[in-house]
């Protein structure tokens, strides 16, 4: 057989495999207007700050109770190593919200378009700075797709800041949280470094 | 022309190409950008405690040589894990709308006025094809819904459950190895009393790791 017959049957199978899995599960209609309206909500309000919340949220919820089950290690390091994770996630949680949330709207304020007003209805003076986010194939900043185009630029923008404070900001929050939680649980008994 | 302008003109074009490329493919698809920057964001910091280990002075040449290949395998569980599973869940949920499986009232009306009631739920089908106007906009609003709550659940599994149970199992075993290689090298120069037993990991020891280390693991960012 061939390399492409290998790759056609590869493909077949894997086609068909995908087919049998979607041929498992119900047709839906979403019958309910206020789930249809959920479901477009989420859609056009819900993005990288709102989902690095949820995660943050989720993740206090399951990760400290998977560390505290780590039989691998000793009592007092399962002890230490928990909140060190609690400490991780509102650090890494906090800095990330606000700074995504910092950059969409840095964005949002350097990607106006011809067509954009302001909050009277008047015309907004285009400068280099307002416009030097702006792409050149959108016609109006009021639709949809420029929405996610903010929020996605902003996202990317925050992520490369972040590299930056997770060091200068996430890193040292997290070891005097973890100090203040191993405090507050009353300790270890052989504690021998910071 | 001065070189200077054109490469100042040459950046400028390819920032405008960047910019428009952002808008044509995230603009309809915001599960999309979720799964991508989710996976930059390992990447970005993945790279970050690499580079943290190596710019490191506490850390001697020698326990370089075993800490970054450690970094980078983790790093490659944390992305290849958050990948596979949050694009899993949102290509379900983008394929269950495209192929007309899950659809809201409209959309439905929409299917059986085009005829294609006979091509739902076939991989191949994608019932966006051949729409305009206000039911496109339907049904554009409502897979973005479906991408964004499918997505953000496989990055809930994926973050929150996979990955730590994997990187604790992997740790666990990176750890072991570590104090064994320790155990062996400071036996070599002392007199060996009697032998001990394999214990779990004392706080002395997990306290050194994860200090030696810039986050002590995974810093999602």
């Amino acid at each position: 057989m061939s390399i492409s017959g290998i790759s056609n049957s590869i493909r077949n199978g894997g086609r068909r495999f995908q087919q049998a899995f979607y041929d498992c599960l119900p047709n839906r209609v979403v019958n309910s207007e206020k789930w249809q309206k959920r479901i477009k909500w989420v859609g056009s309000e819900i993005s990288s700050p709102e989902n690095r919340l949820i995660l943050g949220v989720t993740a206090l919820m399951s990760q400290p109770f998977i560390d505290a089950r780590n039989k691998s290690v000793d009592e007092d390091t399962r002890k230490v190593s928990v909140c060190r994770t609690i400490a991780k996630i509102v650090a890494g949680t906090a800095t990330g919200y606000l700074i995504r949330k910092g950059c969409i709207s840095a964005i949002n304020r350097w990607s106006k378009l011809p067509s954009s007003v302001d909050k009277n209805g008047q015309k907004v003076k285009l400068t280099k700075l307002n416009t030097f986010f702006s792409p050149q194939n959108a016609i109006s900043d009021l639709t949809e797709s420029f929405k996610q185009y903010r929020n996605a630029f902003g996202t990317i923008a925050a992520l490369m800041v972040m590299t930056v404070t997770n060091f200068l900001i996430d890193a040292p929050l997290t070891k005097f949280l973890t100090n203040k939680f191993v405090k507050a649980s009353g300790g270890v008994r052989n504690e021998t470094s910071k | 022309m001065k070189p200077q302008s054109s490469i100042a003109e040459f950046m400028s074009k390819q920032f405008m190409n960047c910019k428009n490329y952002l808008y044509k493919n995230y603009g309809e698809n915001p599960g999309k950008m979720l799964v991508h920057t989710g996976v930059l964001g390992w990447i970005l910091s993945s790279a970050a405690q690499v580079a943290a280990v190596v710019f490191n002075d506490k850390i001697s040449s020698k326990e370089k040589m075993f800490l970054i290949p450690q970094e980078c395998a983790d790093a490659a569980v944390n992305i290849l894990s958050f990948y596979i599973v949050t694009n899993t869940f949102k290509s379900i949920g983008s394929k269950l709308v495209s192929t007309g499986k899950l659809t809201t009232p409209a959309i439905r009306k929409y299917i059986q006025k085009a005829g294609l009631e006979k091509e739902v739920g076939k991989v191949t089908t994608d019932i966006k094809k051949g729409m305009t106007g206000d039911i496109r906009q339907e049904y554009t609003d409502f897979k973005s819904g479906v991408d964004v709550i499918t997505s953000t659940v496989g990055s809930i599994l994926s973050c929150n459950i996979i990955t730590p149970i994997l990187r604790n199992q992997y740790a666990a075993k990176k750890q072991k190895e570590i104090l064994a290689k320790r155990n062996m090298n400071a036996a070599e120069t002392a007199v060996v009393e009697t032998p001990k037993p394999v214990k779990p990991l004392r706080m002395a020891d997990y306290q050194s790791l994860a200090y030696s280390k810039f986050s002590g693991g995974n810093m999602k960012i």
